[in-house]
Parts: structure tokens; sequence; C-alpha cells
């Protein structure tokens, strides 16, 4: 058994290469398919022609295109993602710097979508249609059909402008506070660190409505997930033969559970990478500065190796997730 | 009045009228039949835009701008001075012109290519298959972004963009459709019986699989609407004063925090809607062709 | 006082077609029978004959749109029919238990067979682990799987067919229950393995003086395992006695041909047409539910057929059953 366990694991893991290379690959075309030119872009609108051919050969954009390539992939070894031309840092170091502050807003979210949605779902699979099915799926379909964006802009209106409890949506923490050295780099640890009480509460403040309205659009798409597991292990035969032996509710919840444990695993894995994209919509609602924000603004600016990047490092991101998902459920399931 | 009874009046074994048939459907799945009703509604208002339309959707009043809802602008003005209920009616022009050159343009890549996954298998499968786990890997809304931002913004990129991005969808489901269909003991039958592979096919396979996509467009068609509004919100996708719903909220950002919050409440609202009602809609499909789904309801 | 008695019980499917028309299929149409202290009463008949729906009946496991519609139950004398979800869970595994079909997709395929064996024990009320375990190796033992305590670690989906027949069967039987509900227990095993897996199962119920409700479609299995048969037929029980009885002189029309369906009766009396569709439940015939496919139909056979004695306990559900006189009322 874990024989098979461990070749399904080296399976796995060679499949993913493949995969990572076109990744690369899409990455790589992302900046050539455009109609604006990197070299004009970097040159700036008024170079004469001999500087742009100048900027284009420092570029390698002179060279076939597979060279070209070669040439990324090479770089790509070294760590060498390229640089910011709005500010001329390395792209690698915005991708770390700006991780945390994302990462601060995703996992909570996705902590809090699965710890509600999941025993919603679960409830709701027990009474197909009864009332609180009803009203779940109400819930459910309204986070899936929200765009998260205007859920924040609301959010911002009812808790900012009109009732004034939640901060201005700007920043992580208030202006007239300085933030604690960087440590870890997640603003609100780094506060807790720091023993700086009110730079922490202030970050939490700046994190409230954010994480909520993320979980909100991330909790639909759990109810659902939950649901439809559980209503198909309630179907299976060793539930109905649990029922038949007198088995309680809470015994065949608890199996239902355990039964639904894998595939809401991975669904999970689905979730936390389909968060780090709607997680950047919020960001740059509330302004907060990460990695989202951060990528939108690239995007916006037309950042060629900032937008690289952050493509590349979601995408990354999404592979290895899948990845370590994968090897849980292999853990999981005695099968192997 | 009792001399007379025509033959054909008995209640025999007639055929319940066409009626019945409707509302068969609708209490088998309510779900259906919201989300028909608001999707026709959606569809009516776009094509009968210019009738019920109060105002000219990007005529500006200069004097009459930021005005809060009111008689003469039911759902207020905008920034522009431009009245917000025409252009949210306007706008769902917009959605259509997304959500069905979408819908099509992803099945047309995504059903060829599920079935030659599906039947072929094979390195042809494995090669496919490969293509569809990179794009995955990808989060959709980032990489539209990313590629409209860069081959510039446009409605045909924005469908485009969109439609290739969405289309592993249905050739995952194809796929998996022809590789259960391929052991069913009817295709099993045909083959047996000399069917050619293109017959088999043709006949036994593709309305299946067809069958099971469709059930699933809707859906894809939400999901398109949305991200197309997303685009434009962050401003890559259709540019204002276009009365597009997203680059609407897009506009009313900016007085969220000034207190105008009906610039970008109401196109809000209005994209919920049309987004709850195609979700409905898909869910209502496969609830009636599911008989499995159909069973567990009342 | 039998340990089992059903009587008239009554089991419609309620629906609406997509003219929202309501249909009802009438699946059982008042099946009557008693089962006694040591008895072993074997339920034949074709698919769809309201075998296993009458058992999911009597453990109140119906769910919509079935629902018993009209009948009784009783089980040591108390009532099943609406007895209330928790009493009735009460009495399931521990004092009527069951053998499903599909032994291997009916184990909890995330948890230890000797842990399914303790969790089944608990049914009872609270129980030491080890002595658990222990009691559960013994079980196992007991239906015959061999080098139980190491099975005890074994997970479902590392058994075989017949070994998880057989935990199934020590599943049901660890709780000393009074009666047995098998439901077609062999299907799917080899008929080696059939024979061995039916003759524990045998020696357990009378060695115990329990009793058990065997559903198969197998005559052969009646034949050699079961005191007792009920015939059924479109959710009606159409004949009843003692095996012997039954199999020497059948006196239904139907019985009489799903025992000429046997491969050695054609082989002797050569091809016997039997079949036919099943009945259609949404649009039974008044009377006798066989009438369409009897050879021996007649006027009468439109009224309710009465149940004629047979000699003993041999009751059969015909007009024609018992040679009379011309009847002319009809």
């Amino acid at each position: 058994m874990l024989k098979t366990a461990s070749t399904f694991a080296l399976r796995r893991v060679l499949i993913s290469i493949p995969v990572l290379l076109g990744i690369l690959f899409v990455t790589f075309m992302l900046v050539r398919i455009g109609q604006q030119d990197p070299a004009a872009m970097i040159a700036g609108p008024i170079a004469d022609p001999g500087i742009l051919t100048q900027v284009r050969k420092d570029l390698g954009l002179d060279q076939p295109i597979w060279v070209q390539f070669g040439a990324y992939l090479m770089r790509l070894l070294q760590g060498d993602l390229g640089r910011s031309w709005q500010d001329g840092t390395p792209v690698l170091h915005h991708l770390l710097s700006h991780l945390p502050i994302t990462l601060e807003l995703v996992l909570p979210a996705l902590a809090l979508a699965f710890l509600l949605g999941v025993p919603i779902g679960l409830q709701a699979a027990l009474r197909p249609n009864g009332l609180f099915d009803q009203v779940s799926r109400g819930i459910a379909l309204f986070g899936f059909s929200v765009p998260t964006y205007w859920l924040g802009l609301m959010a911002i209106f009812v808790f900012f402008y009109s009732l004034g409890w939640a901060p201005a949506p700007m920043g992580l923490l208030s202006m007239e506070l300085v933030a604690p050295d960087p440590i870890t780099g997640f603003p609100t640890l780094d506060a807790l660190l720091a023993g700086d009480w009110k730079a922490a509460a202030s970050s939490i403040g700046h994190l409230a409505l954010p994480v909520l309205c993320l979980t909100l659009a991330a909790g639909g798409p759990v109810i659902k997930q939950a649901r439809a597991i559980a209503i198909e292990i309630l179907g299976m035969d060793h539930i109905l033969y649990a029922r038949a032996a007198g088995f309680s509710t809470r015994r065949i919840q608890r199996m239902v559970l355990r039964g639904a444990l894998v595939p809401l695993v991975t669904f999970a894995g689905v979730e936390l990478v389909s968060l780090f994209a709607t997680g950047s919509l919020v960001e740059y609602v509330f302004a907060r500065g990460g990695l989202g924000h951060w990528g939108l603004n690239a995007i916006m600016q037309s950042d060629f190796a900032a937008v690289q990047g952050y493509v590349l490092a979601l995408a990354v991101c999404s592979v290895v997730v899948f990845l370590v998902v994968d090897l849980c459920t292999l853990l999981l399931e005695p099968r192997g | 009045m009792s001399a007379h009874i025509a033959p054909h009046s008995l209640p025999v074994t007639a055929r319940p009228p066409r009626s019945a048939l409707l509302l068969g459907i609708a209490r088998r799945s309510p779900t259906f039949a919201a989300g028909l009703l608001i999707v026709l509604a959606f569809a009516l208002a776009a094509i009968l835009a210019p009738w019920l339309a109060p105002h000219d959707p990007v005529q500006s009043f200069p004097d009459k701008v930021l005005l809060p809802p009111q008689s003469d602008f039911p759902l207020g003005t905008d920034g522009n001075g431009m009245d917000l209920a025409s252009r949210l009616i306007f706008g769902s022009r917009y959605a259509f012109a997304i959500l069905l050159p979408v819908g099509l343009l992803s099945l047309a890549v995504g059903l060829p290519l599920g079935l030659l996954a599906g039947y072929r298998g094979g390195w042809v499968d494995e090669v496919l298959m490969r293509a569809a786990d990179v794009l995955r890997a990808f989060p959709t809304i980032i990489l539209a972004l990313a590629v409209v931002a860069a081959a510039g913004p446009s409605l045909i990129n924005v469908v485009i963009v969109v439609g290739l991005l969405d289309s592993p969808i249905f050739m995952r489901l194809v796929r998996a459709e022809v590789l259960a269909l391929r052991r069913a003991p009817f295709v099993v039958a045909a083959r047996a019986q000399g069917c050619s592979t293109a017959r088999i096919i043709l006949v036994h396979i593709l309305p299946n699989a067809i069958l099971g996509a469709t059930a699933q467009l809707p859906i894809r068609m939400a999901w398109a609407v949305r991200i197309s509004a997303t685009l434009a919100f962050i401003g890559v996708g259709i540019q204002a004063p276009a009365p597009e719903w997203g680059a609407m909220i897009r506009q009313g950002a900016e007085y969220v925090i000034s207190g105008e919050w009906w610039v970008a409440t109401f196109p809000g609202f209005t994209l919920i809607l049309l987004v709850i009602g195609l979700n409905l809609l898909g869910d209502g499909v496969q609830d009636l062709l599911d008989p499995r789904r159909r069973a567990s309801g009342k | 006082m039998s340990l089992l008695e059903v009587r008239d019980l009554r089991v419609h499917f309620e629906s609406r077609d997509l003219y929202n028309q309501r249909r009802v299929a009438s699946a059982l149409n008042g099946v009557t029978f008693a089962l006694d202290k040591g008895e072993i009463l074997g339920l034949v008949g074709e698919s769809g004959a309201g075998k296993s729906l009458t058992t999911l009946a009597l453990l109140g496991l119906l769910r919509p749109p079935a629902r018993i519609v009209g009948g009784s139950a009783r089980f040591d004398g108390q009532e099943l029919v609406g007895m209330p979800p928790a009493a009735l869970n009460r009495i399931r595994g521990t004092e009527l238990t069951m053998v499903v079909q599909s032994p291997r997709t009916s184990l909890d395929p995330l948890a230890r067979i000797g842990d399914q064996l303790v969790r089944m024990q608990r049914r009872r009320g609270p129980v030491d682990k080890a002595e658990a375990m222990r009691r559960a190796q013994a079980m196992l033992e007991e239906v015959g799987i061999p080098d139980a305590a190491r099975r005890l670690q074994a997970w479902p989906h590392q058994l075989s067919g017949g070994m998880a027949q057989r935990v199934l069967m020590a599943l049901a039987l660890v709780n000393r229950p009074r009666l047995l509900i098998a439901d077609e227990p062999t299907t799917g095993l080899d008929v080696t393995v059939q024979a061995q897996v039916l003759d524990t199962l045998r020696a357990l119920v009378q060695g115990r003086g329990m009793a058990a409700l065997m559903i198969t479609h197998d005559l052969g299995v009646i034949a050699h395992y079961c005191t007792r048969v009920a015939v059924m037929f479109a959710g009606t029980i159409v004949e009843q006695g003692t095996v012997t009885e039954v199999f020497r002189n059948p006196a239904h029309p139907y019985t009489r041909a799903l025992l000429a369906s046997t491969p050695r009766r054609i082989a002797q009396s050569g091809y016997r047409i039997t079949g036919g569709a099943p009945p259609n439940l949404y649009a039974l015939p008044t009377g006798c539910p066989y009438q369409d496919r009897c050879p021996q139909r007649a006027a009468i056979c439109a009224t309710p057929p009465p149940a004629a004695e047979a000699g003993g306990s041999h009751r059969a559900w015909c007009h024609f059953a018992v040679p009379r006189p011309e009847t002319v009322d009809a």
C-alpha cells in the first residue's frame, strides 16, 4: 500500500513539470501579444529610433522567440524576474514584500468561509428542500453572484460613511500611527510581536471589512460544495446501512463529515487559489497595497515585468497548492 | 343545456393543456422557472431598451449631476449627469453581447476538444489535459485582466479572451461524459454491430455530451457576465461612458465615500440579479435533466 | 403471538408528472405474513414485486416519495408503523438487524472492521473497548472468518466479497437480535461461497433461537435454507406456507410458473412461458393482480381473490387455488 502511494505521489510530482513549463510559456507570451512595445514603454514616448533599437537589443527583443524564451528561463533560474519600470525595484522583492499582506487577508477569509460554510452545507444536506436548506441556498447563491468589489464598496458606504464604525478604506493602519518594524512582514502579526497594541487594534480594524466581504464571497461556493458532497455521501450504501443499523444522527453526521474530508480538502485548494484573485479586487477597493493590489496596478500601468512576475507567482502558487492538496488526500485515504 | 354533450368534451385520457406542462415544470423545479423569468426579463429589456429607457443612456445633463433618485431620474444621475436607469437598461445589451458569444465560443472550442480527448485517449488526451491544467493554474480573472490589458480593451477582445479561458471547463466536462459513455453498454453494442467511429460519436455520444454541457451553459454565462464586469471595473474592459454595469460601478466607486451611494449601488444590484437568474436557470436545468436530483426533490 | 406480524401493509409512491398530474404507484398492496421464533421465512418474487420495499417499510427507512399508507406491522407486540423515529431507531440494529445485498459498499469505507464491530455493540449502551474487541473477534470467528484477530485491523476495501458479507453478518448478529432480515445476502458471490455463507447463517439463526426473513429470487436458496416461504407479486403475497407445502403443491398459478422456470424443471418438461411484463403499478387491475399474465384467467378474477386454505398453514390468494364448484355470481 505504501509503495503504490509513493508511486502515485511521484507520478503526481512529475506531472507538474510539463504544466509548469506550459505556465512559464504562457507568462512569457503574455507581454508579446500586446500592441504596446515594451521597448517604447521603457525608452519613453520621445525616444528617437536609435535609442529604441538600442533598448530593444538590450532587452533581447531582436532575437528569435525561442531564444528569448530560453533567456527568460535562464533568468528565472537565477531568481531574476526583471525589474518594475515604475520604480526600478526587482519584481521578486515586490512579490515577497507584498505577499504577507495578501495572506493576512486571504487566509482568515478562507478559514472563516470553511468554518461557517461546511456546517451550514452539511446541515442543509440532512433535510434537502427544508427551510434551513432553502435559506442557506439563498445565502450561497448571493455569495456566488455578488461581485466582491461591489460588496466592498457597499460595506464602505454603510460602515465607514454612514455608521462611522470602520476606519477609512485606505492602507493597513490609521494615518497617525507608525507601523512597527517588519519582522514577519504580516502587519498585524508584527504589531503584536512589537507589543504595539494600538497598531495591532488598528490593523485588525482595517482588516475586518475586507475579510468579511471576502468570507461572504468565498462562503457561497463552500456551502454549495459541502451540501453537494454531503448529499452524495448520504445516498451511499454505507450510510443507508448505518441508518438500518439504527445509528444516531450524530454518528451518521460524523461519518458524513469524515467522508467529506477528502473532497473538502481538495476544494479548499481550489478556493485558496481563487481567493488570491478575488482578494486582489478587495485589496484594490480597500487600497490595502497587498500583492493583488500591486499586481492590478501593474496590469493597469502596463508594467510588463511586474505583470509577468505577478501572474507567474499566482500560477506557481496554484500548482504548489494543488500538489500539496493531492498529497494530503493520499494521507487521508486509507486505501492509498 | 343538458341536451348536448359533445363526445370530445368528456375527460377521457386527453393530454392536459400546455399550460399544465409549464406549471408542472415550474412545480418540479421552481428554480428553473424563477431563473427563466429573470433571464427573459433581461432579454426583453435588452431588446426594448430604446422604448423602455426614459433617456438616452449617454446623454449628459450638465446641470443635473449626481442627483439622488427622483421622479425625473428614477435611479438618480451619475457624475456626468447621465440617467442611471437608462444606462442600466441599455447595459443589459452589453451583458447579452458578452454572454451569448462567450458561451458559444467556449462551447465551440471545448466540445470538439473534449470529444477528441475522450474518444481518442492516449497522447492526444494527455496533451490536451495538460494544456487544460496549465490554464487552470492561472486564476481566470487575473489572466483575463492581463491578456485584455495587453491586447487592448475592446468588446471583441473581452469575448475572445473570456471565451477561450472558459473553454477548458467544457472540454473537461465533455471528456468525462465521453469516457463514461464509451463504456456504456449501448455504445459497446453499437461498436459490436460494426458502427463506424464517426457514427458512434455523432449519433450516440454527441447528443448526450451536448445535453450534459448545455446544463452547464447558463452557469458559465453567469461567470462570463461577472468577469467582463470585473474587467470593466478595473478599467481594462469596456470603457465608460459606455453603459456597461462594471464600468458604471467603477464610476460610482469614488462617490461611495462622499455619500452618493446610488451611482455604484444600482449597477451592482442589476448585475447580481442577472447573475442569480442565470445561476438559477443552470441549477434548474440540471434538476430537470438529472433524474437523481429530481428524485431527491419533492 | 408471532414475533413479527405484518397485516395489510400498504406503501404508495406519490409523484407528479411533467403535466403536474398526480401519479400514485401502489407498490405494496396489503402485504400480510407472520414469522415465529426459530423460523426462516423466505420472501420470493420477481424484481419490482416489493420484497426489499417490504423490509424498508418494516424498518421505517422509506424516504419520500414512498410512504406507508396503511396496515400494521407488530414486532414482539410493538406496532412499528407510526412508531416515533427515536423509538424505532432503538430497535434497529439491536433487536432487529439487517444484512444487505451490497456488502462491500455497505461497510463504512473509512473505519477498520474491528472499530465497526465495536461501534455496533455500543448501540446497546457503553461497552469497555477491550471487551468489545474480544467479542468482535469471537463474532468474526463464529461467522467463519479465518485469522479473525488480524481481520479486526483490516479496512473494508481489503476484503473479498464473501469476507465482506461475513463481516456484515457479524455486524448484524453481534448484538444478539431477535429478528434478522437478510436482503439477497448472497447475490454477487460465487456459488460455493454462497453455500458457505448461507450454511453459517442458518446455523447461527437456529442455534440462537432467533428468526430470519430472507429475501431472494433464488428458489434453490429457499428450498435449502428456509422453513417457510411467501411468494410476492405486484406488492402482494400471493401464496405462503411451509417450504414443503408450497414446493410440493403450488396452489397459485404464479408460483407454479415460478417453479416451472427453474433450470431443472425446464429441462424436465420443456420450455414454458412464464414471463410477461411486470404489472403497471400506476394502474393495477382491480381484483387479482396476476390476471393479465394468468393462463387460468376468468371473469371472476376481476374481484379480489380470497385467501384459499390449501391445507395446514398453506394459503393461496387465488379464485382457483382449491378446486370448487363453478361460481356463477361473477
